[in-house]
């Protein structure tokens, strides 16, 4: 068997792969569970929200890697092999999209409506196709980025599974150096930060704005996209937390990495405050009826005005007050339960978008055992994928660093 | 490969002195020249102020429905442009990244008198001069206070702010530089200097607190210049007026600003690099950079136009969609034009380096950018009231002369202080460069 | 005490290069010499780790600022707005939403203002006499290393610097 110098980041032992299956298994029962009982909506409505969440964690963790490299950042490290291994989920995500399609008539308000001219924007096949298309040329460009940062840095021993090996097998059919290799990243990480902006705006128009269809904000593209990096850097953090962790320094990762990540994540738990701040302001004070209804149903009437400040609360103003502080941001644990308590109030945020329209007139905000298990089956997905993406690249985490201008 | 191509590694501690200390003796004929012309510019304006406050706002061009006209054009130009330099000196301070050294200091400067002439134009677009001590909170017989409400109102706290937290940094950015500069000084010019300089002795122990306290300067300025020109977008974006009311405009415009001031840093960059024989500080690598972030820049900026009339059409609000086809068809579409072309597309020619690294394009693009955002501001402006909700009350508005005898003299005032700058206070930072010598020689991180 | 002010001399030694001057730092430590402060034309990382230099508490000061400036903003945003006491274009008298604002530039104003009374407390900047023994080279391409010793050690300091790779000035 291949002899692994790198300690991998979750050994691909039994245990593993069977805790994070059984999460998907639950997760798929629930959800079929309930697609045959009563209410099939309600499965749909909690795929939608986790499928929205976890390729936004996937999209957003991967685009760190891409900035680093088109920014020429040393600071970046080892990190950027990380942020490089959540295009795992890529393939998965982009599958869970056509899923979707199946689920349409829970998920659309506005497929029986009258839409009054929208319907040649707001009709399910242009709709499928153009988000399709869009994933696919956003994973697709994220896939030969990744093609030429993993054959840049792996080493070309034929030893391993054959995925790997047909990899090398074409790596080695080209003959270039670093130049070639870095000239060829920086244009598609360009490629990939351009299409990140484009289509997770064109998504968040689509499938979370369109939901409901008299209402629109123009910042709503851009507000998705941050959102997405936020929760994609807290994802980095929880990984690097845990390399971190399990090999202390000898992971490559020194706490200088940990601050600047831990103060990018701070500066942007700012910037998507911002984002919403600027939303919330220009419509609040302009007072436009068809503007303002969507924000009071969520943030002024009950019940969905708790959830509105419990996503605040968690999401910006503990993590404010908890990471000025350096020395946290060096603390493994500390950091993980943050960013995971982060990724929860997004995934509330997102249920804070969603949720009114699905339920419409709800007394008490509408969540129960589906939404939580259906979400543990998501994140079992994406913890498998995780898995098995750096156990068949553990080059992605150097043992120590090699090269210092990465 | 050098980790630091941004410097030749030879540049000595002693070179850098020499060379920015030389920038400080007395100015060649051609310099006298440049001041005199600008100085004639600035009365110029001035000249159109005063007449405007003896006759009435009414000498400008704006009337009903078009009441903000090129005041406020001027203005959000204006403290655009003053954005980009903090971005340089505080947001790339806290990126460490080592090409805002050379350019650090100017960009500053151009910051605070950027914030100085905008904060002109709310002045002059008053009319009332003279009650402009109403905008301000203090207790008075009536008891009348400011309405903190207003926008406006934000705005005179956030320009306030923005002036004297911009005026704070770049005059500590300048301590030790100053204190260099009074070392070598003689006569009258040491007695300032000794003044201004207060005490600065490098001793180690003031190193300590001063270099914690510039990275909270940088780490404040950051938030507050994407505060500061969000306050400036809300100025707009808070009105229910189509066109205006969107919510995107908070970060457009602070991407826009950043977009213009960077064409300006290049603008006041090349000359000064040429005449001061800067070259080996402000290097080309260091102006590929700045056109390499304006390509950013202007991509955001073509992503906001873009944006706003996707949503335009999606939002089938009729009064929205008439305001927009109006911007690119109507009357004015000259100016959505050079916008859109000027701000996103020619930036697009920096992606071939070959452009972005020949000083005739780097000039000839900033200055089009310039004249783009210009535009933008006029589009977005003027085009929001002159095409509003009610079709009967629809208007042109033209700028009269008088107007552009201020505008003129507001562009004069900017580079007539930059000129005035660069002879008596050192344009470069020679305290920066020598970090970035001691850095690039041990490949420090 | 008279006594020793009579006999302490000044030396300060001029070093070109910071590593130099950083392994002079350490050496003069352990040496029988004192060493009272240096001054450099930027803030070297080396030197002040040879020194070993604590964290500036300037930050309580911008700290201390921005509280300040935050609750300012929004008492005087209130104060005005209660003045009037009557709803303006449908906002009520009293609202967060736009104080906000308000309350956040003044929190940057003031932490900025705290900033620079902390740094012109902290490196008493206030007394704008230069000392005697300051050099103009520090501020040029030399970090100045002034230490202390006996009249009779002159010699023996004036070499320590000279063996470290510095030139020296000595002070009256």
């Amino acid at each position: 068997m291949a002899q692994n110098e790198h300690n991998t980041l979750i050994p691909l032992k039994k245990s593993v792969i069977t805790v994070f299956s059984g999460f998907i298994v639950i997760g798929f029962g629930t959800f079929v569970y309930n697609l045959l009982g009563q209410h099939p909506e309600r499965a749909w409505q909690a795929y939608m929200l986790n499928f929205l969440l976890w390729s936004a964690v996937a999209q957003g963790g991967f685009l760190f890697s891409a900035v680093m490299h088109t920014v020429k950042a040393r600071w970046s490290g080892p990190l950027s092999g990380l942020s490089e291994s959540f295009a795992a989920f890529f393939p998965i995500s982009f599958v869970l999209f056509l899923i979707l399609f199946i689920g349409k008539n829970h998920l659309f308000p506005w497929i029986h409506e009258d839409l009054h001219g929208k319907e040649i924007w707001l009709n399910i096949p242009f709709l499928f196709s153009r988000d399709a298309i869009g994933l696919l040329l956003l994973y697709g460009f994220g896939a030969v980025y990744l093609y030429y940062a993993l054959g840049w840095k792996l080493q070309r021993n034929s030893s391993g599974r054959p995925i790997r090996n047909s990899l090398i097998k074409l790596w080695n059919t080209e003959k270039w150096d670093e130049g070639n290799y870095r000239k060829r990243m920086t244009v598609f990480s360009i490629l990939y930060i351009f299409l990140f902006a484009v289509i997770l705006s064109l998504i968040g128009y689509d499938l979370v704005m369109s939901l409901d269809p008299h209402w629109y904000s123009t910042l709503f593209g851009a507000y998705s996209f941050v959102k997405a990096f936020y929760i994609g850097l807290g994802a980095l953090i929880i990984l690097a937390s845990i390399h971190y962790r399990r090999l202390g320094p000898a992971s490559g990762i020194k706490t200088d990495h940990l601050v600047d990540l831990g103060r990018l994540f701070f500066a942007f738990s700012l910037v998507w405050a911002d984002f919403f701040y600027c939303q919330f302001v220009v419509i609040w004070y302009g007072n436009i009826s068809e503007e303002t209804a969507y924000i009071i149903e969520r943030t002024m009437v009950s019940p969905w005005n708790s959830l509105a400040w419990t996503v605040f609360i968690i999401s910006f103003i503990i993590p404010f007050f908890i990471l000025l502080n350096r020395n946290i941001k060096t603390k493994p644990i500390p950091m993980i339960l943050l960013s995971g308590m982060i990724i929860i109030g997004i995934w509330l945020e997102h249920w804070l978008l969603l949720g009114p329209v699905f339920h419409h007139d709800a007394a008490s905000i509408p969540m129960g055992f589906t939404e939580v298990l259906i979400t543990l089956g998501f994140f079992g997905l994406m913890a498998l994928a995780l898995s098995i993406f750096l156990n068949l690249f553990p080059e992605l985490i150097p043992v120590e660093q090699k090269d210092a201008a990465r | 490969m050098s980790v630091l191509r941004n410097m030749d590694t030879d540049v000595t501690y002693n070179e850098i002195d020499q060379t920015v200390l030389k920038t400080l003796e007395s100015p060649s004929r051609s310099y006298w020249l440049v001041i005199v012309l600008l100085f004639l510019g600035v009365l110029v304006g001035a000249a159109c102020w005063l007449y405007q406050i003896f006759i009435g706002i009414g000498v400008g061009g704006q009337n009903n429905p078009v009441a903000w006209g090129t005041y406020l054009i001027n203005f959000v130009f204006w403290v655009g442009i003053a954005h980009s330099g903090t971005l340089i000196s505080a947001i790339l301070y806290l990126f460490r990244a080592g090409w805002r050294n050379p350019i650090a200091r100017a960009a500053e400067t151009m910051t605070v008198f950027a914030v100085c002439i905008a904060g002109l134009f709310p002045f002059i677009h008053l009319g009332r001069v003279w009650m402009v001590y109403y905008m301000l909170p203090y207790p008075n017989q009536r008891n009348l206070w400011p309405n903190f409400q207003s926008p406006l109102m934000f705005d005179v706290v956030a320009i306030s702010t923005y002036l004297m937290v911009s005026s704070l940094f770049w005059y500590t950015g300048m301590l030790p530089d100053l204190a260099t500069v009074r070392d070598r000084a003689t006569g009258f010019r040491k007695k300032i200097f000794s003044i201004i300089s207060i005490g600065w002795t490098g001793d180690f122990e003031q190193w300590r607190h001063y270099t914690r306290g510039f990275l909270f300067f940088a780490a404040l300025a950051t938030p507050l210049v994407i505060s500061v020109h969000s306050v400036v977008s809300w100025d707009f974006a808070l009105a229910i007026v189509p066109g205006w009311h969107t919510t995107i405009f908070a970060p457009y415009f602070v991407a826009g600003a950043i977009h213009s001031g960077l064409a300006m840093v290049i603008t006041l960059m090349i000359p000064l690099r040429k005449i001061f024989n800067y070259q080996r500080f402000i290097t080309m690598d260091v102006l590929e950079n700045v056109a390499k972030t304006i390509i950013f820049t202007g991509l955001i900026v073509g992503f906001a136009y873009a944006t706003e009339y996707f949503i335009a059409w999606y939002s089938h609000n009729i009064v929205e969609q008439e305001s927009f086809r109006w911007r690119a068809m109507g009357e004015y579409q000259f100016g959505f034009i050079l916008m859109v072309t000027c701000n996103s597309m020619i930036p697009l020619l920096f992606f071939v380096k070959r452009i972005r690294r020949t000083i005739a394009w780097l000039f000839g693009i900033s200055i089009l950018v310039n004249i783009g955002m210009w535009f933008e501001r006029f589009v977005i402006i003027i085009g929001g009231v002159a095409h509003g909700f009610m079709p009967h009350s629809w208007g042109l508005y033209k700028p009269t002369g008088i107007e552009f005898g201020i505008m003129l003299g507001s562009f004069c005032l900017f580079f007539f202080l930059f000129v005035l700058f660069v002879k008596h206070l050192p344009s470069v930072s020679m305290t920066e460069l020598k970090e970035m010598v001691s850095a690039g020689s041990d490949n420090e991180h | 005490m008279n006594i020793n002010m009579n006999t302490e001399k000044y030396i300060m030694g001029f070093f070109r290069d910071e590593d130099q001057a950083a392994q002079a730092v350490t050496d003069l430590k352990e040496s029988p010499y004192t060493l009272k402060r240096v001054h450099g034309p930027f803030p070297s990382h080396k030197i002040s780790r040879a020194l070993g230099q604590k964290k500036s508490k300037i930050g309580y000061f911008t700290l201390a600022g921005g509280i300040f400036g935050f609750f300012a903003g929004f008492v005087l945003a209130v104060y005005a707005s209660i003045q009037w006491n009557l709803m303006v274009s449908g906002k009520p008298v009293i609202s967060y939403v736009p104080f906000f604002i308000v309350g956040f530039e003044f929190t940057i104003l003031f932490a900025v203002f705290g900033n620079i009374i902390g740094m012109l407390l902290l490196s008493r900047l206030t007394n704008t006499k230069i000392p005697v023994q300051y050099d103009d080279r520090c501020s040029g391409e030399y970090f100045g290393l002034l230490a202390t010793c006996s009249r009779g050690e002159l010699d023996t300091l004036a070499d320590f610097f000279k063996s470290k790779g510095g030139e020296t000035r000595i002070f009256e």
